[in-house]
This record gives C-alpha cells, structure tokens and sequence, in this order.
C-alpha cells in the first residue's frame, strides 16, 4: 500500500492495465497503478526493478507504456483517454525518462561496490565463496553488516572524485574519413558522445526524445552530422531538421550571454577591442557597423564562425562548471552559463577587496611576525670555554729549570740517529707481555678465557707447526734480499714463489679440515 | 733486528704471529692510515731525561719509528704520517716537505725495504731540526696537543679526499702523551673529539707519565683505547701489541679494558667537579650553590614560599 509519506509526482487517470481501468501513480521511488475504484495498488514497481520503458510508436492509435523489469517480464499501460492521452501519456513518459536513471544507477552501483569489495579482499571473497557459495549463510546476512559503510561512503567518496572535465577539442577528434565512394565516415567514441551530451544538453534532450522510438542512434548521428546545425556554415531556414530547434536555442543562449556580460571587475573586455593605427594615425574611424545588412559575405561567414567558437567554448566551461546531478536543470542551460552566475556571486565587495589586495601586497616582503623573544644577554661567555681544573696538583717549575731541561733536549737530540735495533731488550718485552696478558697488572679486569685455556691442544700444537713453517719460509724470503746475485733471484721468483703457495695451501687445507669436524 | 727478533720467535711466538695471519685476511684495497702525534715537550723531556736516563726522547722515538715500519710493513696499502707536538707549535716529522727536495737519497745500506729507511731519516732529521730551532719565550710550557690533533684530523681529511671515492680508507691516531693536561686548551680538545666522532676517526692514547682526562674522554668518545704505561722502557712492546691492530682486528684480540671516564661537570664558580649541582635554565650554566641570580646570564630566579591556605570566604548570592 502506499505509504503516506510517499510523494506523489504524478497521477494519471483512465490508464488500462489488462485491459481494467484504472490510475496511474508515479511516486517518488515507484510506480503504481490500481484499479478504478479501489484503494490498493494491485501493480508497483520501484523504479530500480525497471530496467527500460518501451513506449508505442507516434503513429498508432493505441497510447502505450510498457515497462521492462530486470527480471524480464513487463507490464503494459494503455491510456486510455480520450482527449489528454497524449499529453497524460508524454507527461509520464518524461517522468520516467528523468526517474529510472537515477536508480539505475543505485541498483548498478551497490552491484559494483560488492565485485570491487570481493575482488580487493582476497581473504572476504574465500569467505564468501565458503559461506555464500555453499548456503551456509544468505547473500543478504553477508552484506548487511558490510554494505552499511558503503551507503554512507558512497556520497563521501563521491565528492572526493575529481571531476573529468570537457576536451574543448572533443569535436576536433570527430575527424571525417572518407569512405570511397563520396561518403565521409565518422568516428564517434562514448567519450566523444559523453562530450557532446555534457555541452549540448539541447542535443541530449533530443537524443532521449528520439532514441529509441523514432531513431536507431545510429541514425541519429547521421541526422546530426548531416544537419546545418552541426557545419560551419549555419543557416537557420526553416527547415524540418529536429535540430533546428536546438540552433534557435543557441542563438537565445548566446544573446542571453552577451547581455550578462562578465562581472568580474578585474577583466575589462572591452578593452581588447582591435585597434588599427593605419589611416590617419590615432583618428578613430567609425567603429564598424555590427548589423547584418551591411555586411560582405566572407565577412559574414567570418562572423558566424566566430560567433560558433564563443558560444562552443562558452558551452564547455559551462559545462565543465555544472555538477553532474542535475537532469533536471536542463532547460535552463545556456541561461545559466554557470562561469559567468558565479563570478558575479563571488565578486562581492569583500572579496574583490581581497583579491585587490593579494594582487598588491607580498607576503615575503613584509615584516615578519614572529613571536617576541627575549634575547640572550651573556655577561661571562668565558665559562663555557674552561673544563674543570685538572685535580693534580700543578707541578711548579722554576725558570732555571726550564732552561736547563731545555737544553739538555737540545743537546741530547742534536746527535739523535735511530737506532732501531736495540730499541728493546727481551726482559722488558716479557715483562710487558705479562702484564698485557690475561691476569697482569693491566689486564686485571678482564674476564675474558685466554685462547689457549679455551682451544684443545692438539689444534695448539698443529697451529704451532704449522707457524714455525711458515716462519721459516718467511726467513727464506728475507735472506734473498739485496738481491745480489743471479743465483738470488732465481730463487726468489722461482723457487720461493711455489714454496710460498705450497705453504699457504697447506694451511688452507688444515683450516677447512678443522672446520669441517667441528661441524 | 734479526738476532733480537729471532729471540722473540722463539719465545714469545703469540704477538706477531698474529700480524702473519691477519695479512691474509684483510680486506683487499683497504687504505689504513695512522697518524701518530708525539708529545715532544723539551722542558718535560729535558726534565725526565735527567731523571731517568734510560728512556730518553731518542729511545721514544725509536719506539715510535719501530711501530711505524711495522704499520707500512704489514699491507702495502697502509700509510702513515708523524707530527711532533711542541710547545711552540706542532710540526710534521713525516711526511714533510724536505721529501720532494731529495731525490737522490742514499739507498739504504742494509737492505731495508727503501720506503722503512726513507721514512726513518726523514723523521730523523725533522726532530734534529725543530730541536735546535726550539726557542723559549717563557710564556707557554704546555703542549700544544689539541692543534696537533687538528692538523692530524686535516691531513686525514686532506688524503680521504686524494684517494677518492671509490677507495675505502679506514683512519686512527695515536697520540703518545708525555706532560700533563693543559685546561686551556679544554674547548679546542672538546671540539677536536667530537670532529673525529663525525669521521669515525679513532683516537687512541699512550700516556707515559701521569693520567689525562680530556684523552680518557676522547678515547671513551671516539671509541680508542687508552693506556697509561707501567714501564717506559718497554713501550715498543705496548705499542706493537696494543695499538699496531686496527680496530677491526681489535675486536678478535684480548686487550686492556677501557678506562673509567670521569665525566663530571665541573662548576662555573669554583670549577671544581661536581655530582650533583644547579643549572641556570636560561643560559645552562652549571653552579654548585643556589644564587638567586645567575652570574652569568643576570636571570633572577624565584623560590616558592611554601604558600599559607587562607580560609576561602564563601561570596554572598546575589538576590536573583
């Protein structure tokens, strides 16, 4: 039944469905029909369900609806009065035409959400394969608790979206091809009609009045391209072309734009006018006449182009500007050239103030305001530069002293020649071993083992031999220098060389062995 | 060199048989530079020497010179730079400038390896040089340790950039400390450390005579060792055994543990150290005792009382 808080957006009256009288309802959300003389509503369909309207051809007697569910089955309306059947049955049909998309796009999205959530989360779509799939738990129980963020992020992330603005050379691409025999082929891409529809939206209003009753699209195109209304060269006689109409409504909408003038204080248009300096020199001729009349052919053909450009691009920005949710808007487009409406709103006197303003000042180069600081007044900086007094106490000398010690040094180290072989005896090289070693004087601290406490002997003794080896080689090594003799050298690049590498590998092989029990 | 060293095989055969094995696995390509700085102090040295005869700069020196050739000896790639610290100011033992002068150096006669003995010499004759040139004026008897260690971080500095990008060089400085501190030249020291931090330069310490807390605090720093030598006679084998290893190969050995640092702050009145003290907020200056003023920055600081309740009277109510 329908619910009281329900809108009613239209009523039609004397509308046959299977072959009973009745009333048609177009609410908010649904539509409805009953019979005549009862309350109930014995067919309603929520406008997600309708998947499309079909709608009888213009020349028929019979005024038709028909409306195609998802599900695939349809219901059909016949209006079926007299005198307003027509008008009642063009009434509903437009309603519908704004209605059903709006939902379509809901039911779609709401389908697109769950494949986007099931495709990103691999671990939700196992679940739902294990869950869902295999019926332990209804699809809806499934999304309940998770399609709640999606209703209320949707218009969040919605206007997070940037918008994809208009190409103002979408027409540009359209390039004509030529198709052989004097025919021009032309390409047109979604993107290209998405364009076309988003400036023109006199085109679009068209293209849902005729496709799909009386036009194929593609049709539709071919009229399109083929009309005036599309080439240069616009000439608005008053033929049978569907788009003559929309040529008209541009004229209106530019005339519209050229009377609002633009608001914006800081642009002066007027003031970009051509200004030829030939023919006397700074005497201003006559401005040009702007009536048609008295105008050349090519000038005129000129006019027209550049009147085509302005109102093109005046139609991309507007567009460009225009939020996407307005279907309804559509009949005042060209008057409200939504750039120009804005400016005017924004240019109030505080804001053009500010916009003065920011144009003069800059920032960087006025006082800076930081906050008030007190500086730092340092009356004995010297403190800082001092340690702490050494705690010894200072050995004073007398200047004699100094004088004596001095040139003692200078006596001592004016026959200084280095004598690096008795640099050290054996008794203090032990005993200073024996202090650095684990349990000396130095090393008192240290509670680290000694190696030889922690390697086995045997590996000691092995090392041992294997250091004497090499010692000995290396006693070889050095005896060869100076190298004096042929019978030296021989030996030193011959001979040595291997019994070196002999070594080495030797003492490689004893390692990896080691290395190899341990493990 | 031979006959002592053979000795030392025999005996002692642990030190340098590590240098042997470390050849091997070393990484190649590698630059080491070490950079030892030498406390040439001529009033400190004149003093000792007269003292203690046996260890005199000459054998001091030596040591250093033993230690040098050891570093140059051990990878071809190594380098190695000396600069003296005087009380005058600091000079380069080597390399230094008479290097380019001679290039007919007598070939050495012992059959050294030719780059050992021409280092040798020219340390040599640089010390002879600054000694006989030594001139007192009285006023500084300190070292000037803390330049010293500057011009070793610009030389450092100087040879990362020859070498290049592409080739690792890997630095250390060995600064051998024969007189005390000088607390003068405390913020010089300080930023030396902290510039040697940033370069990931160690500095290690060798100190011959009584402890010095700015190299503790470098070696604690920078990540050096510090070691204050029980017998001076023997500092070639200390040298060789503790500081001769790069920092990589000082992971794998037994050595002496780092010193405790004393890192107390010393106060701004006394300068005395100190655990526990007050510090302005304004200036961060560090007092031992409370003042209400800060001498240094002229802040006034408040104290709270310890504030009286007072009996809160209620307000009449308006009538409404």
């Amino acid at each position: 039944m329908a619910s009281l808080s329900e809108e009613v957006l239209l009523v039609v009256k004397k509308v046959r469905q299977k072959k009973q009288d009745g009333t048609l309802y177009l609410m908010a959300e649904r539509i409805a029909w009953g019979p005549e003389g009862k309350d109930r509503f014995t067919v309603s369909h929520s406008y997600s369900d309708i998947r499309c309207q079909k709608i009888s051809p213009d020349g028929k007697a019979k005024v038709q609806l028909q409306l195609v569910l998802h599900t695939g089955e349809s219901t059909t309306f016949h209006f079926a009065n007299e005198s307003t059947s027509r008008k009642d049955w063009e009434a509903a049909k437009e309603l519908l035409q704004q209605l059903l998309p709006k939902f379509k796009k809901k039911a779609n999205k709401e389908l697109e959400e769950k494949n986007k959530m099931l495709q990103e989360d691999p671990v939700l779509f196992q679940l739902y394969k294990d869950l869902v799939v295999s019926q332990v738990i209804s699809a809806e129980e499934f999304w309940a608790n998770r399609l709640g963020g999606i209703n209320n992020g949707e218009s969040a992330a919605c206007e997070n979206k940037q918008e994809v603005g208009i190409s103002g050379a979408f027409l540009a691409d359209i390039r004509p091809q030529t198709d052989g025999c004097n025919g021009l082929r032309y390409n047109l891409t979604a993107d290209i009609i998405e364009s076309i529809f988003r400036t023109y939206p006199a085109v679009k209003q068209k293209y849902k009045e005729n496709v799909p009753h009386n036009l194929t699209e593609k049709e539709f195109w071919t009229r399109f391209f083929q009309s005036h209304y599309f080439h240069r060269d616009r000439i608005s006689t008053g033929t049978q072309d569907i788009f003559s109409e929309c040529a008209r409504q541009d004229e209106k909408g530019l005339k519209s734009l050229v009377t609002q003038g633009v608001k914006n204080p800081m642009v002066d248009l007027l003031s970009l006018e051509d200004k030829t300096l030939d023919e006397g020199y700074g005497i201003s001729s006559a401005l040009p006449s702007t009536s048609h009349a008295s105008r050349t052919v090519k000038e005129s053909s000129n006019f027209a182009i550049i009147k085509r450009f302005n109102h093109h691009s005046a139609m991309v920005l507007a567009a460009g500007s225009r939020k996407r949710d307005v279907p309804a808007d559509q009949a005042s487009e060209t008057s409200s050239t939504d750039g120009n409406s804005r400016d005017s709103d924004f240019f109030q006197p505080p804001l053009k103030k500010v916009k003065l303003q920011e144009a003069i000042e800059y920032e960087d180069l006025q006082q800076e305001n930081r906050p008030k600081t007190v500086a730092l007044n340092l009356k004995k900086s010297d403190r800082y530069a001092h340690g702490p007094v050494p705690l010894q106490s200072q050995q004073y000398t007398t200047s004699q002293d100094i004088i004596n010690s001095v040139n003692y040094i200078k006596h001592e180290m004016s026959n200084y020649k280095p004598n690096l072989t008795q640099v050290l005896s054996s008794a203090a090289a032990s005993s200073a071993i024996a202090a650095l070693s684990p349990g000396g004087v130095l090393m008192q601290q240290v509670a680290q083992q000694a190696i030889n406490q922690m390697v086995p002997t045997e590996i000691q003794a092995e090392l041992k031999h294997l250091y004497v080896a090499a010692g000995e080689l290396l006693r070889h090594f050095w005896t060869c220098f100076p190298v004096n003799t042929a019978f030296l050298e021989e030996k030193l690049t011959g001979h040595l060389e291997c019994m070196l590498q002999a070594a080495y590998s030797k003492f490689h092989i004893w390692q990896t062995r080691r290395m190899m029990r341990k493990t | 060199m031979h006959g002592e060293n053979t000795q030392l095989h025999a005996e002692r055969p642990q030190p340098i048989c590590r240098m042997v094995f470390y050849t091997f696995i070393s990484s190649e390509g590698e630059i080491s530079l070490l950079v030892v700085v030498v406390d040439v102090n001529p009033i400190w040295w004149g003093q000792h020497a007269q003292s203690e005869p046996e260890f005199t700069l000459s054998k001091c020196l030596d040591a250093v010179m033993v230690m040098g050739n050891a570093h140059m000896a051990m990878t071809r790639t190594n380098q190695l730079a000396v600069i003296a610290a005087h009380c005058q100011d600091s000079h380069f033992l080597y390399p230094s400038k008479r290097l380019k002068g001679n290039d007919d150096t007598s070939s050495s006669r012992d059959g050294k390896y030719e780059l050992l003995s021409v280092t040798n010499n020219l340390i040599a004759e640089e010390i002879r040089d600054i000694m006989s040139k030594t001139e007192l004026t009285g006023n500084s008897t300190d070292t000037l340790l803390a330049g010293s260690l500057a011009k070793a971080l610009c030389y450092i500095n100087r040879i990362s950039k020859e070498v290049g990008v592409a080739q690792e060089i890997k630095s250390r400085i060995l600064v051998i400390k024969a007189a005390d501190d000088c607390a003068l030249q405390y913020m010089n020291f300080m930023n030396v450390i902290f510039a040697a931090q940033k370069q990931n330069i160690l500095i290690d310490a060798c100190v011959l005579d009584s402890d010095s807390g700015l190299l503790q605090q470098a070696c604690d720093i920078t990540g050096g060792l510090y070691l204050k030598i029980p017998q001076k006679v023997a500092l070639a084998q200390y040298l060789l055994w503790v500081f001769l290893p790069d920092s990589e190969q000082r992971s794998l050995l037994v050595l002496p543990p780092p010193a405790h640092v004393d890192y107390r702050a010393a106060c701004f009145c006394h300068r005395t150290l100190i655990e526990i003290g007050y510090v302005c907020s304004v200036c961060l200056s560090i007092f031992c005792n409370f003042s209400p003023i800060c001498t240094t920055c002229e802040t006034a600081f408040k104290i709270q009382l310890p504030q009286m309740v007072k009996p809160k009277k209620k307000k009449p109510k308006l009538p409404a």
